[in-house]
C-alpha cells in the first residue's frame, strides 16, 4: 500500500489525531508560557540578579536532559494519560522558555533601568514598559524553540497515553507499516513548520520598531 | 555681663537672619551626609550647599563618593545618617517616585530607552506626570529646538543617532518636564574629545537660558573648571574644597588639589574666559552672497582689510574672502566655503588653540546656531592681556 493511498483511506483518522495533537500543544505552549516568564519576572527582579544567574546555568544545563527522561519520571509518578502527557510537555518546555525570559530581561541595558528609576518608573512601569519590551524578541525567541520542542515531544509522549500524531508513528512501527509512520512524523513536522511561521509574524509584529531600525 | 548676653542675643538673631536666607538661597543642602557600604564609608559627613541657577562639579578620583552623593539627592541611594533638603524640605519627607519626576536626571550611559522615539523618550516625564498630549507636543518640540535638533528628530529612534544626539536628547529628556533641579553623572564621558567641547558650549548657553541648579559628576577637571559656577573637590567621601574655579585655580586648599590641578595652572585659567568677551571692536567686513569676487576685491582694498565673511539671510555664517600675496604686488582673492571658526562660549584656551593649530590670527566667531558674532584678534587678545 503506498503511502498516498494510506493517507486518502485514514484521512479522518490523521486529521482527527492532528487536532489532537495540536491542542495538547496549545494548552502545553499557554501554560509553560506563563510559568516560564512569570518565573523569569522574578528571578530578575531588582536585587535577585544572582538568581537569574543560576537559573540560566540551570535551565542552561537542563537543555541537556532527553526528553524521554522527562516523560519517564512523569509517568512514574503521576501516570498516563493526557494530563500526565502535559504536565511533561510543559516541564520540558519550560526549560527554553525560561533561559530565554531570564537573559532577555537580563540584558536589558543597566543604563535604561536606571534612567527609567531616576526618572521616576514605578516597579511595575520598569517592568512593563521597559524590562519587557526591550526582551521580547529574545523572549519569543524562547517561546518559539519550546513550541518546536512541544511538538516533536507530544509524539513521544503518546506512549505515555498522550494521544496525538504519536500514536500514528507507534503504530506504524508496531504493525510494519512505514505509511503510517511517514504519514506521522509528516504532518507532526508541518503542524511544527506553521506554528513556528505563525510565532515568527507574532514575534515580527510586537517587537517594538525601535528595536528593529537600521543604524 | 550685660555685655555678653547681648553679643548672644545678637549672634542668635544674627543666625536666625541666616538661616532664613539660606532657605531662600540654596536650593539643595546637604548636611552631615554619611553612606556607607558595609564597612566602607563612601561619603562622610558631607556638607554642601548649592545656589538656585548654578552648577555646581562634584570631582574626584574614582570611588571618591562623588556619584554616590549625587544619587542620595534624588535617592537611587539610602543615605545612613545626615539630612538632604531640597528647596527647604527633606528629601525623605517625599515619596521617592514622586521625588524623581521633579528631578531631572542624566546618567552617562544616557539610558534612552531604545524602542521609545526620540519624541516618547522626551514625553517620559510629563506622561508620568499625566500632562495634556497638546502641551507634551509643544514642549518637545520646544526642547528639540532648544538641543538644536531639528524637528525631524522626533519620530527617530536612539539607535538612528550619533552619541552627540543622544547626548543631546538625553538632557532634552531630563528638562521634559521643566524640573528645577537636575542631576547629571558624567553625562559627556562617553563623548569624543572635539564633540564633547561642542557639547559643552551647547550646555552652558542651554543653562544661560534655563537657569537650572545642576549637580553635575565629573573625573574631568578641565570639564569641572570649565562648567561648574562653584566646584567641589572630593576625596575618600570628604570633601577637599568647595570654591569657585577661580579660588580653585588660584588657591588650591592643599596639594591634593593642585596635583588634580597639573603642571598647567595658569594655562588652564584661560579656561575661565569665554571667547564671547573677546570680539574685537574693530570694523569687520561682512557681505551677503550675491555680491561678485571683483566687488569685493574693490571692498576689501578700500578698506585695506584681507578678510571678509560672507553671512546668509539669517545672519548666519556661510564663507569666507580672504586676499593672498602670489607675486609682487599681486593679489589674489579666493573663497572658503567652511571658514575656520570658533563658538563664543568657547573658552579663551580653546580658541586660542584653534588660532595655533590653524595659523590664523583672525578668527570668526559664532553662536550655537552659527549666526556670526564678530571675530577674535590674536593681538587684542595679548592687548587686553597686558592691560
Amino acid at each position: 500500500m503506498n503511502l498516498f493511498q494510506y493517507i486518502s483511506e485514514n484521512f479522518n483518522k490523521i486529521m482527527e489525531l492532528f487536532v489532537e495533537h495540536f491542542f495538547l500543544f496549545l494548552f502545553s505552549i499557554i501554560i509553560t508560557t506563563i510559568i516560564g516568564v512569570s518565573l523569569s519576572i522574578i528571578a530578575t527582579d531588582e536585587g535577585r540578579e544572582k538568581i537569574g544567574k543560576t537559573i540560566l546555568s540551570i535551565t542552561g544545563a537542563a537543555q541537556a536532559v532527553p526528553s524521554i527522561a522527562v516523560i519517564a519520571l512523569v509517568f512514574i509518578y503521576v501516570g498516563i494519560g493526557k494530563t500526565p502527557t502535559i504536565i511533561s510537555l510543559i516541564i520540558y518546555s519550560l526549560v527554553p522558555v525560561i533561559f530565554n525570559a531570564t537573559s532577555g530581561i537580563l540584558s536589558v541595558p543597566k543604563g535604561v533601568i536606571e534612567a527609567g528609576k531616576g526618572m521616576g518608573f514605578t516597579k511595575n512601569q520598569i517592568l512593563w514598559k521597559l524590562k519587557i519590551p526591550i526582551a521580547v524578541p529574545v523572549i519569543m525567541g524562547g517561546i518559539r524553540s519550546a513550541a518546536t520542542i512541544i511538538i516533536g515531544t507530544a509524539v513521544i509522549a503518546s506512549v505515555i497515553g498522550g494521544g496525538g500524531l504519536g500514536d500514528l508513528i507507534f503504530t506504524g512501527l508496531k504493525l510494519n507499516r512505514p505509511e503510517a509512520l511517514v504519514a506521522g512524523a509528516a504532518s507532526s513536522a508541518i503542524l511544527a513548520i506553521i506554528i513556528d511561521r505563525i510565532l515568527g509574524y507574532v514575534e515580527k509584529i510586537i517587537t517594538p520598531k525601535g528595536l528593529k531600525v537600521e543604524k | 555681663m550685660m555685655s555678653d548676653s547681648n553679643m548672644n542675643e545678637k549672634q542668635a538673631t544674627e543666625n536666625k537672619e541666616n538661616e532664613q536666607g539660606e532657605n531662600q538661597k540654596y536650593t539643595i543642602e546637604l548636611k552631615n551626609v554619611t553612606k556607607r557600604f558595609g564597612n566602607d564609608v563612601a561619603v562622610d559627613k558631607l556638607n554642601l550647599q548649592m545656589e538656585k541657577g548654578t552648577i555646581t562639579m562634584l570631582i574626584g578620583p574614582s570611588g571618591c563618593g562623588k556619584t554616590t552623593t549625587m544619587k542620595m539627592i534624588n535617592r537611587l541611594v539610602q543615605l545612613d545618617e545626615g539630612e538632604i533638603k531640597l528647596e527647604g524640605t527633606s528629601v525623605y519627607d517625599i515619596d521617592p517616585v514622586q521625588l524623581r519626576r521633579t528631578i531631572g536626571y542624566v546618567i552617562q550611559e544616557i539610558g534612552l530607552f531604545p524602542h521609545f522615539t526620540v519624541y516618547d523618550n522626551i514625553a517620559t516625564v510629563p506622561r508620568l506626570l499625566k500632562w495634556d498630549e497638546s502641551k507634551i507636543k509643544k514642549r518637545v518640540e520646544e526642547l528639540l529646538d532648544m538641543v538644536t535638533l531639528d524637528s525631524s528628530y522626533a519620530y527617530r529612534y536612539p539607535l538612528q543617532l550619533s552619541g552627540g544626539e543622544r547626548q543631546r536628547v538625553g538632557l532634552a529628556r531630563a528638562l521634559g518636564a521643566d524640573p528645577e533641579v537636575l542631576l547629571m553623572d558624567e553625562p559627556f564621558g562617553a563623548i569624543d574629545p572635539i564633540n564633547r567641547l561642542k557639547l559643552h558650549d551647547s550646555f552652558l548657553e542651554i543653562q544661560d537660558e534655563i537657569k537650572k541648579t545642576i549637580v553635575f559628576v565629573t573625573h574631568d577637571i578641565n570639564e569641572a573648571i570649565k562648567l561648574g559656577d562653584k566646584v567641589a573637590i572630593i576625596r575618600d567621601g570628604k570633601l577637599v574644597q568647595y570654591a569657585n574655579s577661580t579660588e580653585i585655580l588660584y588657591n588650591p586648599a592643599n596639594k591634593f588639589v593642585e596635583n588634580l590641578l597639573g603642571q598647567d595652572r595658569s594655562l588652564k585659567a584661560l579656561t575661565l574666559k569665554r571667547t564671547k568677551d573677546f570680539i574685537s571692536s574693530e570694523d569687520t567686513i561682512t557681505l551677503d552672497k550675491e555680491i561678485s569676487e571683483e566687488e569685493v576685491l574693490k571692498l576689501l582694498q578700500e578698506k585695506d582689510q584681507i578678510v571678509a565673511f560672507v553671512l546668509d539671510e539669517n545672519g548666519k555664517l556661510s564663507g569666507r574672502y580672504w586676499l593672498e600675496k602670489t607675486r609682487k604686488d599681486k593679489v589674489e582673492i579666493n573663497y572658503d566655503e567652511s571658514p575656520i571658526l570658533t563658538e563664543q562660549n568657547n573658552t579663551l584656551n580653546e580658541s586660542l588653540s584653534t588660532m595655533f593649530s590653524s595659523g590664523e590670527k583672525l578668527l570668526p566667531v559664532v553662536n550655537r546656531r552659527n549666526k556670526f558674532m564678530g571675530v577674535i584678534r590674536l593681538n587684542h587678545i595679548f592687548e587686553e592681556f597686558n592691560k
